[in-house]
C-alpha cells in the first residue's frame, strides 16, 4: 500500500550481495588455494602501483598529500547521501486527504475531506466489537490517489470472511456519507496481542 | 495453476485496469505489494552497513587530505596489506572473516533475488470489482479459524489441535482423546467446507493427520 521502491530495493540489495559474496570468497579460497593466492600476489601489485602512481601525480603543489584525497571524501559523502535518500524511501505513502474536488454549488471553492474522518468513523464504529483485539485505519496515497487500509486484528478462532463481509458493510456506509469511492484494502492480520490474548469464545 | 483459471485472471484484470485508468489505483498492484515483501526493513540494514563503511573511510580520507596522522590504520598500509594478503595473517583467521562477509552477502542477495511472498492469502470475491474492498489474511489468522472449526467437528479441547497453513497446503494435527476416536472424515468436511467459504487465492489442498497416540485427561 505505501510508496516502498520495492524494485529499487531488490536491485540494490542484489549488487551489495553480489559484492560482498564475491568479495568473501575472494577470502576464503586466498587462504584454503595457493593457485588462487598466487594469481592475487601477480596482479594486484600491478594495480596498487597504478593507484599509488595516480596519487602521487596529484599532489599539491609544495606540499605531499593528493587532493584525491579530497574527491575521494567527496564520494563518501555523495554516497553517504544517496544511503540516507534511500532510506528516507522506505515506507512513504501515508497522506491525509481522503477526497478533494471542486464543488459546482453556490459557494465557489473546493471541498476536501480529510483521511481523519475515514479513520476516526470506522475505529469508532469497530470498537466495541468483542472479536477484534484490535483495529487501525490509514490513509494512503497511492500513485496520487487517495486509499484507505484498514487493519483488523482478530481474536483467535474468528472466520476471516465473516469479518470482511462485516467490515465491507461498514465501509459502504462509510462510502455512502463522504460521497465519493475510495478503494480500500482490508487487511486482517496476526500480531502479538491476538497471539496472547484470550480467544472469542461465543459468537 | 490451471488453464482456466489464468483465463479468469487475465480477464479481470483488464477489466480492472480498464476501470482504473480513468481513476483510483490498480488494486491487482496494491494486492500484489500486500503479499510480497518490500524488503525494507533489509534495505535499511543494508543502507546503515554502507553508510557506517563509508563513513569510517571519509574519516581516514578527510584526515589524511589534511596531513593528520590516521585514526585506525593508513590507507596505504591497509592497501599494502590487502595486496600481500596470503601472508601477514594466519589462513584460519582469513577464511573466517572471508566466510562471515560472503554470508552477508549471501543473505542479502538472496532477500533480492528470491520472490518474498508473505505469508498471507486473498480472500477475492471481493478486490476485483469497484465495489468490494480488496481483503487480504495472514495465514495465521487462517489458521486459528481453521483450528477453531476443526476442533468443533473433532471435539477436542483447543490445545489438542494444530494447524498449519502453507501457500498450498493446509496441514491439520488432531491428538484425539485417549479412548475416543476422531473421525478423519468428518474434519476434513468440516476444513473443506470452512475453505470453501473463505475461498481463499491461491487455493490451499487440505490434508488431515491423526496421531496414533490420544490423550489422557482431556
Amino acid at each position: 500500500m505505501n510508496s516502498t521502491p520495492s524494485l529499487l530495493n531488490r536491485i540494490l540489495l542484489t549488487l551489495l550481495g553480489l559484492v560482498l559474496l564475491a568479495a568473501g570468497l575472494l577470502l576464503v579460497l586466498l587462504a584454503t588455494a595457493p593457485a588462487v593466492a598466487n594469481w592475487w600476489q601477480s596482479w594486484s601489485p600491478g594495480v596498487w602501483a597504478g593507484i599509488n602512481q595516480a596519487f602521487n601525480a596529484t599532489r599539491f603543489p609544495g606540499r605531499g598529500e593528493s587532493w584525491l584525497w579530497i574527491l575521494v571524501a567527496l564520494a563518501l559523502l555523495l554516497l553517504i547521501g544517496l544511503m540516507v535518500a534511500w532510506i528516507a524511501q522506505q515506507g512513504k505513502g501515508r497522506d491525509n486527504l481522503l477526497a478533494a474536488e471542486y464543488d459546482p454549488g453556490e459557494v465557489p471553492g473546493d471541498v476536501r475531506v480529510g483521511g481523519g474522518v475515514a479513520e476516526q468513523a470506522l475505529k469508532h464504529a469497530l470498537a466495541g466489537r468483542p472479536d477484534l483485539a484490535g483495529a487501525s485505519v490509514t490513509t494512503y496515497s497511492v500513485k496520487g490517489s487517495p486509499a484507505l487500509k484498514v487493519r483488523l486484528l482478530p481474536r483467535q478462532g474468528v472466520a476471516p470472511h465473516l469479518l470482511a463481509a462485516e467490515v465491507s458493510g461498514l465501509l459502504s456506509a462509510l462510502e455512502a456519507v463522504v460521497g465519493r469511492e475510495t478503494p480500500v484494502l482490508i487487511h486482517i492480520a496476526a500480531g502479538a496481542r491476538t497471539r496472547f490474548g484470550r480467544a472469542e469464545r461465543v459468537r | 495453476m490451471s488453464s482456466s483459471v489464468d483465463a479468469g485472471t487475465k480477464q479481470s484484470r483488464t477489466r480492472q485496469s480498464r476501470r482504473s485508468s480513468g481513476q483510483g489505483p490498480d488494486m491487482r498492484r496494491v494486492l500484489h505489494r500486500e503479499t510480497h515483501s518490500s524488503r525494507a526493513a533489509v534495505a535499511v540494514v543494508a543502507a546503515v552497513l554502507v553508510i557506517v563503511l563509508a563513513a569510517y573511510g571519509l574519516l581516514e580520507a578527510a584526515v589524511h587530505a589534511i596531513g593528520q596522522p590516521a585514526w585506525l590504520i593508513e590507507p596505504q598500509v591497509a592497501a599494502q596489506r590487502l595486496v600481500e594478503l596470503p601472508a601477514g595473517i594466519s589462513p584460519l583467521l582469513l577464511a573466517a572473516i572471508g566466510g562471515v562477509v560472503a554470508m552477508a552477502g549471501l543473505v542479502f542477495l538472496l532477500n533480492g533475488i528470491l520472490p518474498g511472498r508473505r505469508a498471507r492469502h486473498l480472500l477475492p470475491g471481493a478486490g476485483l470489482t469497484a465495489a468490494s474492498p480488496a481483503v487480504v489474511v495472514d495465514d495465521e489468522v487462517i489458521a486459528s479459524s481453521l483450528a477453531r472449526r476443526a476442533q468443533l467437528a473433532a471435539n477436542v479441547t483447543p490445545e489438542q489441535v494444530m494447524v498449519v497453513v502453507s501457500q498450498r497446503q493446509v496441514l491439520v494435527n488432531v491428538r484425539p482423546t485417549s479412548g475416543v476416536p476422531v473421525d478423519e472424515g468428518t474434519v476434513l468436511a468440516a476444513i473443506e467446507d470452512e475453505l470453501g467459504q473463505m475461498a481463499l487465492e491461491p487455493a490451499p489442498s487440505a490434508r488431515i493427520n491423526v496421531t496414533a497416540s490420544g490423550v489422557v485427561g482431556a
